[in-house]
């Protein structure tokens, strides 16, 4: 219990840095920071090889990627208003949802099972444990997201050529040395032919 | 021979088939030929009622069913025809003289746009008439009722591009209407009072009733408010006058010959009814001569040559429906007989006069014009002579039957029958008077306008051949009905099986010597005064009293046009204009502005698409929640 | 143990902040940080539910994390496509603002 007001204040803390913090470094600090204590709750709710994959993929390649493009492209502090009326309405709305979901939360209590039940059942949510499910329950599954992920890259790839045309005209220009490209240069303020 | 009666039930589809023929096809057909096929059409008609007239003569009344109408539980409403001696006898009125008509319209209308939608309408009359007195239920009857009535309407705004003329068909079919009404609330008490509408039935069943049952004498009222507004009977008349806007020989088939005696062949079909209602039938009398007398008085003052003619037929009909008012079927009808001839006779030569003048119809523009029109001229005289009472032409015979009629008839008793007989007789003179100077004004004297003098050439053979057939018919059939105390009466002898059983009682010889004498001298006497006052010193006398106030009232109709249309149009038109208004100005702004509703729906909707995804973020955070609200209330995982 | 009502309403909660960072950031970047808040929050709730039903059976608990780790999957493929997509338009836009991004106006 005390692990879990621990855990759930620092989540808490992390949630509310994410949306309030003004500088996108912070923001993103604090969602690693808001990770970690996720995983630590992973591992009081029998769940240890995902809390280790959370540290892992989130917080070691996710956060990692964020952090990259924030700094490459510069990314500043939020910049005017335009829908000013979103923000408190967000607010409120968010606040009722939550009281909402908790009193029918609290409506539904179910008795929790024995620790050992928990336990025999998910044999301390081990990789076995996790593999064994993935591999013959849920195969379809694991095999679709694998196509995922390779869509994912080649998409990621893709995005990323369309930036290329101007490189690789660069290129093309200072590469050719007989003077036998057909194609017509573009001519440039300054060059000389 | 029941057959050969039977054979005549084809008359009003012939005629109908013309009208089709004529409508569909007639702008195809060349020159005359239209004309020449309404004319077989009614001819053949004319042809099926001779036959059918032969053979009434030998078996009587014959009954040709034509299938059942309207089946309702226990009420049957059969359709058939009842021909009788009465129903054959107008059905040679309206063919023989239809007839003729159909011929001079070849003429008359020649070059018309509108030949082939003339004859096509003309037969379509002829149909409607037919089945008007061939009817034996007075549905039936009512169908050619309201036939007769549209083909008025169709008629006489003939040339409707001219407005006038459409107003006036207008005002017709409307007055007309208010008959109508009384012609169907007519029939709603007999079917409540007698259980059918068979005329026969009824005419037996009537004398089961108490003498003058109130229900008889309603129903008596309500046919005459019918037969006054097709009659043209006072206070339905306005429209006769008006509808002198069509065609002559329109004028002279429909408004002088046949429709507007339905009324009378009305009253006389329902004789059983008037016979047993004295009340009823008194009405009738007086409407009728004070409709005479008043029309009378009116046709002095008119100054075209049709409108004359027009009130004249008023003053005449009015004649008739005093007649079968007062119980004498046969006078009536034999009135009707005599006056089919003469007055058409009279409109056609109007008409030939109008044609040769090409259009004229202002007599103070007239004169003299007998001279370049020897037989339109004889004959009109023919007429007028037979109008105005002179002896041994028909109208002489006609009218002493009537004049009789008021004398001797029981039911008209107490109701004042020497007063009607006194005024009856006043119009008679009149009558005299205002004929000599119709025809005076137009055929003699000196012409009053060199140009229409020129102008004026006699018709062709088509058109005045008719007429010298008119003006024979107009001398001779009189003697169908000679005073019974002299010579056989045939006429009286062969409508007798149809007539209802009125107390009519018979004249001393004295009294109907003094009755033929008293006639003669009643149209010297107007004939007399109207040369003395037209004639004479090329009609000096007409100038001096020209200003008087009945000179005025006869000119202006006695006002009843101004009266109704302050009483009715005026307000009709101005509750109309008022609905015009609310309909523009409320529906149709209510309409175009819930149209309006639209776009403001739309313009607050637009804002929606702001661009801003947050604000689309929201909206979808907003309805997932309220999905998930509402499954997690109702439980759908539960 | 900890009731699974605790953590499922904690999971709201951080939910409920995502989407309220989501709403309310103007810049892609903190917009996609928000998402991933959420996304973490539903995994929470999944694996709490998923100790929840090991009284049902190993199959269903453990279905219950392996749900998680697909999500995982995801989600970081979805980050990687993301920010591509996020640099593919900054190049060719100076600013990042979601507002101006916006081409569908009324």
């Amino acid at each position: 219990m005390v692990a879990f007001i621990v855990l759930g204040a620092l989540l808490l803390a992390a949630g509310v840095g994410v949306v309030t913090l003004r500088q996108p470094v912070h923001a993103a600090l604090s969602l690693v920071g808001g990770i970690l204590a996720l995983a630590a709750m992973y591992v009081t709710l029998e769940a240890h090889f995902l809390a280790a994959i959370q540290v892992i993929v989130y917080a070691g390649a996710v956060m990692v990627l964020f952090l990259f493009v924030i700094m490459l492209l510069n990314v500043g502090s939020t910049p005017t208003r335009s829908l000013p009326w979103l923000k408190p309405v967000a607010w409120v709305t968010g606040l009722l949802a939550v009281a909402g979901v908790a009193a029918v939360v609290f409506m539904v209590q179910r008795p929790l099972p024995e620790l050992e039940v928990v336990q025999a059942a998910l044999r301390g949510g081990n990789a076995d444990a996790i593999g064994e499910s993935l591999f013959s329950d849920y195969l379809l599954a694991f095999h679709l997201v694998g196509v995922l992920l390779l869509v994912g890259i080649l998409g990621a790839v893709a995005l990323v050529q369309q930036a290329a045309p101007e490189t690789r005209a660069v290129a093309t220009r200072t590469a050719t040395p007989d003077g036998e490209g057909a194609e017509p240069r573009p001519v440039l303020a300054g060059e000389e032919s | 021979m029941t057959d050969l009666v039977r054979w005549a039930a084809l008359a009003p589809f012939l005629a109908l088939a013309g009208a089709v023929i004529n409508g569909l096809f007639g702008r195809s057909l060349r020159g005359n030929a239209a004309g020449v096929v309404a004319s077989l059409a009614v001819a053949a008609g004319f042809v099926l009622s001779a036959l059918a007239f032969l053979g009434v003569r030998e078996v009587g009344a014959v009954r040709v069913d034509l299938g059942d109408f309207l089946v309702a539980g226990d009420f049957t409403l059969g359709l058939g025809f009842h021909l009788d001696q009465l129903s054959v006898l107008m059905m040679l009125i309206i063919t023989g003289v239809g007839l003729l008509i159909h011929v001079y319209s070849i003429g008359y209308m020649q070059g018309d746009d509108g030949f082939s939608r003339y004859f096509a309408k003309l037969n379509l009359f002829v149909a409607a008439m037919l089945v008007l007195v061939m009817a034996d239920s007075y549905p039936l009857m009512f169908v050619g009722w309201e036939g007769v009535g549209v083909c008025s309407f169709l008629l006489i705004s003939f040339w409707y591009e001219d407005l006038a003329n459409a107003n006036a068909g207008r005002k017709a079919f409307i007055v007309n209407r208010v008959g109508d009404v009384g012609f169907l609330l007519a029939m709603f008490l007999t079917f409540r009072a007698f259980g059918t509408l068979d005329v026969q039935a009824v005419n037996a069943a009537a004398p089961g009733f108490a003498y003058g049952a109130p229900v008889l004498t309603g129903i008596g009222l309500l046919f005459l408010v019918a037969a006054a507004g097709k009659s043209a009977q006072l206070p339905l008349h306005t429209w006769l006058p008006d509808a002198m806007a069509g065609p002559t020989p329109v004028s002279a088939l429909i408004h002088a010959a046949t429709m507007v005696t339905a009324g009378v062949y009305l009253i006389a079909r329902t004789g059983g009814v008037f016979a047993n209602a004295p009340d009823a039938a008194a009405t009738v009398v007086w409407v009728a001569v004070l409709t005479a007398l008043m029309a009378a008085i009116v046709a002095v003052g008119q100054t075209d040559i049709k409108k004359i003619l027009a009130w004249s037929t008023i003053s005449q009909v009015g004649f008739m429906v005093a007649a079968v008012g007062a119980g004498a079927y046969w006078a009536g009808i034999f009135h009707v007989l005599t006056h089919a001839f003469f007055k058409a006779l009279l409109f056609l030569g109007a008409g030939s006069v109008i044609h040769a003048l090409g259009g004229e119809q202002d007599v103070r523009k007239m004169g003299g014009l007998g001279r370049k029109m020897r037989t339109t001229g004889v004959t009109a005289l023919i007429g007028t002579l037979a109008i105005a009472g002179v002896p041994f032409l028909s109208g002489y015979f006609s009218k002493d039957a009537i004049l009789g009629a008021l004398l001797s008839s029981g039911p008209l008793g107490g109701y004042g029958a020497e007063a009607l007989f006194g005024l009856l007789m006043v119009t008679a003179g009149l009558t005299a008077f205002y004929m000599f100077r119709w025809y005076y004004l137009v055929f003699a004297g000196e012409p009053r306008s060199k140009a229409e003098f020129e102008r004026a050439h006699e018709s062709p053979a088509v058109m005045t051949v008719p007429l010298v057939i008119l003006a024979v018919g107009s001398v001779v059939i009189g003697y169908l009905g000679l005073p019974a105390f002299l010579a056989p009466n045939w006429l009286q002898g062969w409508l007798a099986p149809v007539s209802a059983e009125v107390d009519l009682a018979h004249l001393s010889t004295s009294a109907e010597w003094l009755l033929l004498l008293g006639s003669v001298a009643v149209a010297a006497i107007g004939l007399g005064l109207g040369y003395w006052v037209y004639a004479v010193g090329g009609g000096a006398l007409a100038r001096r009293f020209a200003a008087t106030p009945l000179a005025n009232a006869s000119r202006g109709a006695f006002g009843f046009d101004a009266l109704y249309r302050v009483l009715f149009t005026g307000p009709g038109e101005a509750g109309a204009a008022g609905i015009a208004a609310l309909d523009r100005d409320v529906v149709d702004r209510g309409v175009s502005g819930s149209a309006g509703l639209i776009p403001l729906l739309g313009r607050l909707l637009v804002r929606l698409q702001s661009g801003y995804v947050r604000a689309y973020a929201f909206a979808m955070l907003l309805g997932a929640a309220a999905l998930v609200l509402l499954v997690a209330l109702i439980g759908v995982f539960a | 143990m900890v009731p699974t009502e605790y953590y499922v309403a904690l999971s709201a909660v951080l939910f409920a902040l995502g989407c309220i960072g989501v709403l309310t950031r103007r810049s892609a970047i903190m917009l996609f940080l928000s998402v991933e808040l959420m996304l973490n929050a539903a995994n929470l709730a999944i694996v709490a539910f998923a100790r929840q039903w090991s009284a049902a059976g190993a199959q269903h608990a453990l279905g219950g994390q392996t749900a998680v780790f697909i999500v995982l999957a995801i989600a970081a493929a979805e980050v990687a496509v993301g920010l591509g997509i996020l640099v593919a338009i900054f190049r060719n836009r100076v600013s990042t603002d979601v507002d101006l991004l916006s081409e569908v106006r009324a």
